[in-house]
């Protein structure tokens, strides 16, 4: 039993110059076979692509959205202080007690009243005349 | 024999394969055992787990409108604040982190207590505090502590500290309106808050949100003006100060729409910190305050008798004596005033010739105008707060009641009812419902409030005779402390004893001053009422004229009124090319105007030096001389034609130029 199964591997077995017709029919089929496995392969690939895209835009929504907030919220807190700046009793005291300045007196206004021209009658009453 | 090795090798490769496969195959039946319990028999269980982890609903406050004033200007505003906050079940040594946390918030002593109590109770949640100010919130986030965590709401502020406070009122720490305005308005104010469901990874960082917006609250445009409310405010306060009054109330009305342009109370207190104020600071004094009006409801009892015939104001009464007697009750007037013509009743403020006129008008007429000028009734549907006032019913009059009543006592009105009611006569006899809120804005789009007529006091004429005789108060009686150089005035002063302990005191009065500004052509209703004035005098003449004064003069400047006596000659501006036949265009670089003055006012024969006067200034001068100008440029005057020095002939035309410094003309521009 030994011997033989030590011929069954030494056999030299010279089978170099057959050469084996190439079954054109299965070719195609391993051919359409492996295109539909790439296709599948990219589709998976195609789609978890997406899907991580998404999460990385979701990410970078959120962070967007939160900058967003944030900057509305700093657009208010500024409006906030220039109300704060523009409040009359500090303008008074800045303007009586830094610059000194004084109520107007009745001499220093004057009242100018703009004229308003009147506008030409309707030409149908001009032609009338 | 030989075969025997090579079934040997199969059999054992066989029973490998066997034994892998089997285990593969348990493991795997493991596998679909577990994934049976997690996914059907623990399915709800571990659903709702998964959406707590995955998944925050979070409640997204809704802003509330901000009030405005009547130019845009911001009176109440809201922005995000901190509020820190704990979660006791992470805090592993309380103590500690109460330590540190008052620390950076400087802590009082109860509230180190209260603090420490909240977060050793074993709950979820617990306030720290809430809306911090956002240097105390970057100095708890620098102790990174456990258990800590801050929570954004919104805060209310109001930028102009105690300006109209009262008016405004204020917003709780829950941010519902608990007084003024904001009370009044909440439901418009507060808007609708949204919610966000965010969905988080493992590391709870968000990737995705579902929002549902909040609704921002209504913005309110308020009939205030910002800076006359600054005004009546200042003077208001100066004069409690001067007077050493107790406290004092004073509103301005525009007469014909019922627009309060101020509401100011002394004392006052700022509604970004309420909590600190004291009650009798909160309170609206020109609203919720009932005081017996005095001698300036003789308004009322005048503009009955006017209008029913009663009297005219040239028909004589006798008040002589100084007193008039119902029982063991006496009036008096200040002085013995002997006979008065009807008109020097009321400009003297005489109670006994008042009481005999309110006597011949008797209950049922004095109390139908006193329902007509509004008294008893509450005037504004914004201001829920309001008193409505004592009137006595007619039909229980007595005579010694309806006396008291013809001269302002035995019935009580808020100073909003008085300057409501003196309106109606500045405005020819119309009633107008007072209001705050001007217009409504929502979405973009401004819904104006709609002026309200209530009904009719007296006709015109009444209210002109009336008019005529209150100016006469200012001009030579009792109320001379409120004459404006330049302006006609009409007003009528009031004093009335406080009730102290159930008696009239002879020591504490209600001093007041009502009035309408120019009188002809009125643009303010003012009304000061003073509560105890004690330095001066009591009077409304002494103490709260000269604040109606102070505030009328400023108010109509602010407002660019025009003197009304004596008014200096109009300078009426124009554009050279009087254009009635263009369209407007968005302006010439080089303005031009030609001003067309009045007659000359002044005798000077030459034409003066304008060089260095600014346009307004050069404008008068020539303006008094009774010349035309026109002007080119903007800037002070630096060139002249006529030159100075020139004799001025009738119809006179200058040209001025204006400049940013002395420079030299464009000859171009000349004409």
């Amino acid at each position: 039993m030994g011997d033989s199964f030590e011929y069954a591997i030494k056999k030299d077995v010279r089978n170099n110059p057959i050469v084996r017709e190439i079954d054109r029919d299965r070719q195609r089929e391993l051919w359409r076979s492996v295109a539909v496995g790439v296709f599948l392969v990219v589709v998976l690939l195609f789609s978890a692509w997406q899907h991580f895209e998404l999460l990385q835009h979701g990410y970078r929504l959120e962070q967007l959205q939160k900058q967003r907030a944030e900057e509305d919220e700093i657009n208010r807190h500024l409006r906030l202080e220039i109300e704060v700046l523009k409040s009359p009793a500090r303008i008074e005291r800045m303007a009586t007690g830094q610059l000194h300045m004084v109520p107007p007196g009745p001499d220093d206004a004057a009242v100018i009243e703009r004229v308003v021209p009147v506008q030409p009658p309707p030409r149908s009453v001009v032609a009338q005349r | 024999m030989a075969e025997k090795p090579a079934i040997a090798w199969r059999t054992i490769l066989k029973r490998r394969i066997a034994i892998i496969a089997g285990a593969l195959l348990l493991w795997s039946a493991a596998i679909e055992a577990r994934l049976v319990v997690l996914q059907v028999f623990r399915n709800a269980e571990l659903s709702a787990r998964a959406e707590r982890q995955q998944s925050r609903t979070l409640t997204s406050p809704a802003k509330r409108g901000e009030i405005l004033d009547r130019r845009g200007h911001v009176l109440a505003y809201s922005v995000d604040a901190e509020s820190i906050v704990g979660f006791p079940t992470e805090i592993a040594d309380a103590a500690a982190t109460v330590k540190s946390l008052c620390g950076a918030l400087e802590c009082a002593r109860d509230e180190r207590d209260d603090l420490m109590e909240r977060l050793s109770r074993r709950r979820s949640f617990a306030y720290v505090r809430r809306q911090v100010s956002p240097e105390q919130a970057r100095k708890v986030a620098a102790l990174q502590l456990e258990g800590i965590g801050f929570l954004k709401e919104n805060r209310r502020y109001y930028p102009n500290k105690d300006l109209a406070a009262h008016l405004l009122g204020y917003v709780g720490i829950d941010n519902a309106g608990l007084a003024g305005i904001e009370s009044t308005y909440d439901n418009l104010i507060k808007g609708k808050p949204g919610t966000v469901l965010i969905q988080t990874d493992a590391k709870r960082h968000a990737f995705s949100r579902v929002e549902k917006p909040p609704t921002s609250g209504a913005s309110l445009e308020l009939t205030i003006d910002e800076n006359l409310q600054h005004i009546v405010e200042r003077e208001l306060k100066a004069g409690v100060e001067e007077n050493r009054a107790d406290g004092a109330s004073a509103l301005v009305l525009d007469p014909w729409t019922g627009e309060i342009l101020a509401l100011a109370n002394y004392p006052t207190f700022n509604p970004n910190a309420y909590r600190l104020a004291r009650d009798d600071a909160r309170r609206n004094r020109a609203i919720q305050d009932l005081y017996e009006p005095g001698s300036t409801f003789k308004v009322v009892t005048a503009s009955a008798a006017l209008e029913q015939h009663i009297v005219t104001p040239d028909d004589l009464i006798d008040t002589r004596g100084g007193n008039i007697r119902f029982g063991s009750d006496v009036i008096h007037d200040t002085h013995d005033y002997g006979v008065l013509s009807f008109t020097e009743v009321i400009v003297k403020s005489s109670n006994v010739g008042a009481i005999k006129v309110g006597l011949k008008l008797g209950p049922e007429r004095l109390g139908e105008y006193v329902r007509r000028f509004g008294f008893g009734r509450r005037t504004s549907p914004d201001f829920p707060s309001e008193t409505p006032g004592i009137v006595w019913d007619p039909s229980k009059l007595k005579e010694r009641a309806l006396a008291r009543v013809s001269m302002g006592y035995q019935v009580g009105v808020t100073p909003l009812q008085m300057a409501t009611a003196v309106s109606s006569v500045a405005n020819g006899g119309e009633l107008v419902q007072p209001r705050v809120v001007r217009a409504v804005i929502k979405d973009g789009r401004r819904v104006p409030v709609p002026r309200k007529v209530v009904g009719r006091t007296i006709n015109t004429n009444v209210a002109a005779e009336l008019t005529t005789i209150m100016e006469q108060v200012v001009e030579k009686g009792t109320g001379k402390g409120a004459r404006l150089a330049g302006y006609t005035v009409a007003g009528k002063t009031g004093t009335a004893s406080q009730i102290v302990n159930g008696h009239y005191s002879t020591t504490d009065y209600n001093a007041s001053f009502v009035g309408f500004v120019p009188s002809r052509k009125p643009v303010f209703t003012i009304i000061v009422v003073m509560d105890a004035p004690h330095a001066k005098g009591h009077t409304g003449g002494v103490a709260s004229a000269p604040v109606f004064q102070r505030i009328a003069d400023a108010a109509l400047r602010y407002y660019g009124v025009g003197p009304t006596l004596n008014p200096p000659p109009p300078l009426l501006v124009t554009r050279r090319d009087d254009g009635v036949h263009e369209q407007p265009t968005s302006g010439p670089a080089d303005p031009l105007a030609i001003v067309a003055a009045g007659p000359a006012t002044s005798d000077a024969s030459v034409v003066p030096e304008l060089t260095g006067l600014s346009a307004r200034d050069a404008l008068r001068v020539l303006g008094r001389l009774g010349i035309s100008t026109q002007l080119h440029g903007t800037g002070i005057v630096i060139d002249q034609r006529p030159t100075a020095g020139t004799a001025i002939e009738s119809g006179l035309t200058a040209t001025v130029w204006l400049g940013r410094q002395p420079a030299a003309r464009n000859e171009s521009a000349t004409p």
